[in-house]
């Protein structure tokens, strides 16, 4: 891969295409950076980099400088999978040098990323053949480079390091601070601890000027998303959001990133405060220690201070929040505001799902036929299907649907499979399937899921089973056939 | 002051955990009676009806929340059946002052919302926004379920 790499330099993007790929020195990070990416873009499969093609060269130029601050010493490794992979590789190794394991990067990324992230641990594992010196200083840049994204992410971490890199904004890419992509693209970038690892002391001077905003003191990694937000309005708060607010929130869009982070800043205001001293109303005070028991308001400017209002305030308080929740699982109530309004709202919608159910009650009720019992054994041996084999949820349900559609002398036939628990089932289930009913059997898929608890539970006694068979099939007494014989009968 | 707990948890478990628990209770009632009367066709709605919700009761919350408790023990009482719930340690929480805590206009509304909820009666209003988040959430679960067996049980 290193070859490729290398390779990669000889197709010179337009810009600061010089061709210094062996200069070990910032610019040719820099320059190295811009030849990588457009080739590291080709040549990384998608999910490798989903991220880190997007950029442009001028974006990985902004770090050079960071960067080769950062790979002082020649990097035992140059990743041999693409550039993807080589890229993040590079930032596991920034992130080391930082004493930030980028493990978390893992969680962080979503789904697509974290092929990224495992390949690029791997890597990381990987004997990686160690390129010449020259190349270990520059390698890692151009790996870095090769991370379209990471221009952006450095970006959305500037804010972290804006203030105390000033100096460093300049150190030489002069050209390439102006040409950064926007901060719009930020959006997804910001997730990536590793990155705010990276990012933020070392990164944030190169993308500062990338970032609208204003300083912010350097935040760990953790707050990131949450600094970006404060950031970006204008504020700065140094509470860190609950710990689980980062993680959930990387694989979101900006948009929702800022409404946890909107709801964790409110929270931290909160937070703020209640956990002051209590002093302030003059009574339900009492030391932080057990802070459950008591909430501590502090007055606010030009409000009240008696006991009656703070206490009142604190449960208007607790109440609006509670609304805003309802609102949020309550369709439709964004347009309606105020209490009055939101409770009918909400009034409506409790007793129109009551109603729903009682509907849907009535029908289960008259659906009460041998279907029920198709059904049920579809169910049933799904169920043994799962617990046999462990995750067959759609072969089951497409089996399910031809069962349906059965007559009950196939329910014995499963019925004996089922009991038989074993693998066997799938070829007979699978005889019964010649009509792949993909009707309305939609929720099977999810009525499958939940036969893998039901597997877990063994509710139902033997008896129970050859009741609802109905045939008397003897199956094996085993817990596991019990299990999976949850005979859902009607 | 009350306590108070930071983030508002109105998780549910997933789906499946519903429709296990509303199919056990399906054929818990399959066992029990004969299905086939018609004329009892009011009374086996009523059993499915319930069914639905004390499988709700159970699966969404068990007895960590105060409606699926007040759910439970109405229905153990229809069934003359005593339930008794763990009770749960008594948090410490000053008394409530009677200061002006309940707005008349927002009263009305949480006196509708107690009437539906179960379990509502004993709650403050906060607590009955959370119980009610909760709630909504459990029976919107509920229905997605059975509209489910409803229509893998009734194609046409």
């Amino acid at each position: 891969m290193d070859n490729e790499l290398f390779m990669n330099t000889e197709l010179p993007p337009p810009s600061e295409m010089a061709m210094h790929f062996e200069q070990p020195s910032s610019s040719s990070a820099m320059l190295n950076w811009g030849l990588m990416d457009p080739n590291l873009a080709r040549n990384s499969p998608p999910q490798d980099c989903f991220m880190w093609e997007k950029s442009t060269e001028q974006q990985q130029s902004i770090f050079d400088s960071a960067l080769s601050s950062l790979v002082s010493s020649p990097t035992p490794s140059t990743s041999n999978f693409s550039g993807g992979g080589g890229d993040g590789f590079i930032i596991r190794e920034l992130i080391g040098k930082l004493g930030n394991i980028g493990n978390t990067s893992g969680d962080i990324y979503g789904a697509p990323m974290n092929g990224n992230v495992s390949r690029s641990a791997s890597c990381y594992a990987t004997p990686m053949s160690s390129p010449p010196p020259m190349m270990n200083r520059t390698a890692p840049l151009t790996e870095f480079s090769g991370d379209p994204g990471f221009a952006e992410r450095a970006a959305k971490f500037s804010c972290f390091g804006s203030r105390s890199f000033n100096g460093r904004t300049n150190s030489g890419i002069p050209v390439n601070n102006g040409k950064i992509v926007n901060s719009g693209k930020l959006t997804r970038v910001s997730s990536t601890p590793a990155l705010k690892a990276l990012a933020s002391p070392e990164f944030a001077s190169a993308s500062r000027p990338m970032i609208p905003a204003g300083d912010s003191p350097p935040k760990l990694p953790g707050e990131f998303s949450r600094k970006r937000k404060s950031v970006s309005k204008g504020k700065s708060k140094d509470n860190p959001l609950p710990a689980a607010s980062p993680s959930p929130s990387f694989s979101k869009t900006a948009e929702r990133k800022e409404v946890s982070e909107e709801k964790g800043g409110k929270r931290r205001r909160e937070d703020e405060g209640e956990e002051e001293e209590g002093n302030k109303g003059g009574n339900d005070t009492k030391p932080p220690e057990p802070p459950k028991d008591y909430i501590h308001v502090r007055a606010r400017r030009g409000q009240a201070t008696d006991s009656h209002s703070l206490a009142e305030r604190v449960r208007r308080e607790k109440i609006g929040e509670r609304m805003k929740l309802l609102q949020d699982l309550v369709p439709g109530c964004n347009k309606v505001t105020g209490k009055a309004l939101m409770l009918d709202e909400i009034i409506n919608y409790v007793q129109s799902l009551q109603r729903q159910v009682e509907f849907l009650s009535m029908k289960l009720s008259s659906v009460n036929d041998t279907r029920l019992e198709f059904n049920v054994d579809a169910l049933v041996s799904k169920d043994a299907m799962i617990s046999s084999s462990g995750s067959r949820v759609h072969e089951s349900g497409l089996q399910l649907e031809s069962l349906s559609h059965h007559n009950y002398n196939n329910n014995s036939q499963l019925h004996t499979n089922v009991s038989s628990n074993n693998m066997m089932l799938h070829s007979p289930m699978k005889s019964l399937e010649p009509s792949a009913l993909a009707r309305g059997f939609t929720h099977l898929p999810t009525l499958t899921q939940f036969t893998d608890t039901i597997s877990q539970y063994q509710m139902f006694s033997e008896e129970d089973l050859q009741s609802i068979v109905g045939m008397g099939v003897a199956h094996n007494p085993n817990h596991e056939s019990q299990s999976q014989n949850m005979k859902i009968e009607l | 002051m009350a306590s108070a707990d930071k983030p508002i948890n109105t998780d549910v478990p997933e789906k499946d955990v519903f429709a296990l628990h509303f199919l056990q209770s399906l054929s818990n009632l399959r066992r029990q009676n004969t299905f086939d009367s018609p004329e009892k066709t009011n009374d086996r709605v009523k059993k499915i009806k319930k069914a639905a919700y004390v499988s709700m009761a159970r699966a969404a919350g068990g007895t960590n929340r105060l409606w699926s408790r007040a759910l439970l023990r109405r229905a153990a009482k229809e069934n003359n059946k005593v339930v008794r719930f763990p009770r749960r340690k008594k948090r410490v929480t000053c008394l409530r002052r009677r200061s002006n805590r309940r707005d008349p206009v927002e009263e009305e509304e949480a006196e509708r919302l107690r009437n539906l909820v179960p379990g509502g009666g004993g709650m403050g209003t906060s607590k009955l926004m959370e119980e009610t988040a909760h709630y909504i959430k459990c029976l919107s679960m509920q229905v997605k379920v059975m509209q489910c067996l409803v229509d893998g049980l009734a194609p046409k």
